[in-house]
């Protein structure tokens, strides 16, 4: 490999090939811009569903606001993690799950879809996409209170909102290839991953818990892994990067100005926690009140919607049985105009008779 | 070497050789009386086995198409292959041909009596393309040095194959004859050479093999003389012994233990001295030869390798150098697997080293995104219905 050192400048980086570089990087504040923007959009149609029904009745109900669901979403996050150590699912699901759900809910709102079915959902999805794969029963089976089509009916809704995008580069991956390349480090010791691999489980606990913060929006993969194997063994890591600083003649350069951005990781991972289930029972109770009541099945505006959406279905079908039958009658023919056929030429080269 | 041809051994099963036995005809030949034509001289053309005499297809549902006589009636019969591929017997040649060019009877050409040949092929058609090639490769005899690249090597062998479709098949006689002497006019000197050029390497093989042939005897020879020597000695030996042992007063067991010593010795000398001979001799120079060729085949078609995917993304190389080995406890299972049941699907944990190393690096030095995007693409959109839905769907809707 090294001999094909120097690549023309027109080479780009292939971390930025991903979509994950492309489509789900953000900075801090267009994250939160996001999620307030999200959260008034959804509060403000349900308001106005809830009055369509019933008039007046959306005055008393408290709606949440956008700090209040991502707690939600964090919590179910963690939730994926015990399901994983439940079904013994390998790391790689277990982020893969987690990175879905969080995806999701930057598109859609947790009122209108609630996080304990996309969860199952996204894990669901995230064992296909790995290549782990899990029969939908064996799956269901193990869920209490769970039916296939519980996580069926989301899953096409999930594989929308992610945009399609499935492939997804993880910390984990890169704190590995971190704990591989420091025994290429002259001043580490030959047996370091052997003695120390304490530090490896340290730092693998701090990727696990950057899982809970925005931190896969903002920073990069290897970024995290760094910041996490910092918080493990700073002097080993500090080495660790100046050895990748020290290269200089690549295309891409590792500027002084990154280590600025491992410190703010590793502070938001080292505040990262679980959330308190006390205040997460108090917000789901509340989203029990404030759901979308379109998406509630059995309530008024379900079937409301529903009837109105079958009433669509059919208008749509009438019209099209409507527009066949006039073509019909003037006798033109659904599949067009016959074709011209070329005329024919003085040797008909298709005439397969002899004579 | 010299009795086996270029060609015999692929005709031989279709074939007889005039004026000698085949054992694998011998039901047909034997009840038939070698004939040997009296015309068989002024004959050209036809296939020449090693010996120099024209191989002659010849069977015993032979019958003449203009006279109808058969091989029943007439055993001598001989028929001939005229230069419109139609066959005579050789007195209805005689007949018509003899006072001059007269027409073929079949097809009406003029046709001479020295040009007709002796057949071949059992299929006429056959016998026509073999007579076609053979006359092209005369003239058309370009080799792949001639040209500056392969593209215009192809474009001449397909236009000499298409020159022999042609001729085989009666398309555009005329023009292609006119073809070839064009082409026999502007490369008139050129042709020549490499006609000078086979011969001279036909040549050179032929020395080689004679070269060959002449040390495998010499060597042949010696080996001969070496025994002789040896079985002499032996004598000689043996006589001594049982002199030594009439005369002497010594241990008998003593003086055959001696003599067998000194006769071990000698062998084993003469081993050594015949293995050295034998990795010089036979062989050597046709080795020699072989790689001589073969090199020159390499540097006329440079065999450039072929990179299947090309593209300008740029992999991390330069920050990390993938060991030949890790501790790695991860891959431990893998790396033990003996009968290596788990790297049965292609799994190269090299591979997965060099994901993770290039992961580890791979994006290190993006800073963060600081503040809103200048668009508002990214803000979520509202249908009618209340969903929040997508860009990309509404984009595409």
């Amino acid at each position: 490999m090294p001999e094909t050192t120097a690549p023309p400048a027109t080479k780009k980086p292939l971390y930025e090939a991903s979509t994950q570089f492309k489509h789900w990087r953000y900075s801090p504040e267009s994250l939160i811009n996001i999620r307030s923007k999200l959260n008034e959009a959804a509060v403000a149609v349900i308001r106005q569903t809830f009055e369509a029904y019933e008039p007046g009745s959306s005055a008393n109900v408290s709606f949440l606001n956008a700090d209040e669901e991502h707690l939600l979403v964090t919590f179910y996050v963690t939730r994926i993690t015990q399901l994983c150590g439940h079904f013994r699912f390998p790391e790689e699901v277990e982020a893969t799950a987690a990175t879905y759900l969080k995806r999701f809910y930057l598109k859609n709102t947790v009122m209108d879809w609630h996080p304990k079915n996309v969860m199952l959902t996204a894990l669901f999805l995230a064992t296909k996409t790995t290549n782990n794969p899990i029969s939908l029963e064996a799956y269901t089976h193990n869920i209490p209170n769970t039916n296939p089509s519980d996580v069926l009916d989301l899953e096409f809704l999930v594989a929308q909102s992610l945009g399609f995008e499935f492939s997804v580069w993880h910390a984990h991956r890169a704190l590995w290839g971190i704990w591989l390349d420091i025994q290429s480090l002259s001043d580490v010791p030959a047996d370091y991953a052997k003695s120390q691999s304490s530090v490896y489980d340290t730092a693998l606990s701090h990727v696990r818990a950057s899982r809970l913060t925005d931190a896969e929006f903002i920073y990069t993969p290897s970024q995290i892994a760094l910041a996490a194997f910092s918080l493990a063994a700073p002097d080993v890591a500090q080495q660790w990067l100046e050895s990748k600083q020290a290269v200089t003649e690549a295309p891409t350069k590792i500027p002084p100005g990154i280590l600025e951005s491992i410190e703010a990781l590793k502070k938001l991972i080292a505040d990262a926690g679980q959330p308190e289930t006390e205040a997460v029972r108090e917000v789901d109770r509340r989203l029990r009140l404030c759901k979308n009541p379109e998406k509630v099945v059995g309530s008024k505006a379900y079937l409301a919607r529903k009837a109105e959406e079958e009433k669509k279905a059919e208008d749509k079908r009438n019209r099209k049985a409507m527009e066949v039958e006039k073509a019909a009658a003037e006798g033109t023919d659904p599949f067009g105009d016959e074709l011209e056929r070329p005329k024919p030429s003085l040797v008909d080269y298709d005439d397969d008779d002899d004579d | 070497m010299s009795n086996r041809s270029n060609y015999g051994g692929w005709l031989q099963g279709k074939t007889v050789r005039k004026g000698a036995a085949n054992s694998s005809h011998a039901n047909t030949r034997s009840s038939t009386p070698h004939v040997q034509s009296t015309s068989s001289t002024i004959f050209g053309g036809g296939i020449k086995d090693p010996s120099g005499r024209v191989t002659e297809y010849f069977s015993m549902e032979d019958q003449c198409p203009v006279c109808k006589s058969d091989r029943y009636l007439n055993p001598k019969l001989r028929l001939l292959v005229s230069s419109c591929y139609h066959k005579m017997c050789e007195s209805c040649i005689d007949r018509l041909f003899t006072l001059g060019p007269a027409p073929c009877p079949i097809c009406t050409k003029v046709l001479r009596k020295l040009a007709f040949q002796p057949q071949t092929f059992e299929d006429l058609e056959v016998e026509k393309e073999v007579a076609i090639r053979r006359r092209l490769a005369k003239e058309f005899n370009k080799r792949r040095d001639d040209f500056d690249d392969l593209r215009e090597y192809n474009d001449y062998l397909q236009e000499v194959e298409d020159i022999a479709f042609n001729l085989i098949n009666n398309i555009d006689v005329q023009e292609t004859e006119a073809k070839i002497a064009n082409y026999k006019a502007a490369n008139a000197a050129l042709i020549a050479l490499n006609m000078q050029r086979e011969e001279a390497y036909a040549l050179a093989l032929k020395e080689q093999e004679e070269f060959d042939r002449r040390e495998r005897e010499a060597r042949a020879a010696q080996l001969a003389q070496e025994e002789e020597q040896e079985r002499l000695e032996r004598e000689r030996e043996q006589n001594e012994l049982i002199t030594k042992l009439e005369t002497s007063q010594k241990d008998a067991k003593k003086l055959v233990a001696k003599a067998r010593a000194s006769q071990q010795k000698r062998k084993s000398a003469r081993n050594d001295n015949s293995s050295l001979l034998g990795g010089m001799g036979f062989g050597a120079d046709y080795a020699k030869l072989l790689k001589a060729r073969t090199n020159k085949a390499k540097t006329s078609v440079p065999d450039e390798p072929h990179v299947p995917l090309q593209d300008d993304w740029y992999g991390y190389e330069d920050f990390y150098a993938l060991r030949p080995s890790y501790d790695d406890i991860f891959s431990e299972a893998v790396r033990k697997d003996r009968e290596g049941i788990m790297r049965a699907g292609g799994y190269m944990v090299e591979e997965a080293w060099n994901r993770a190393l290039r992961s580890a690096v791979a994006g290190l030095e993006l800073e963060p995104l600081v503040g809103l995007p200048s668009e508002e693409s990214s803000a979520p959109m509202i249908d009618a219905g209340g969903d929040v839905v997508m860009a990309s769907v509404q984009s595409a809707a």
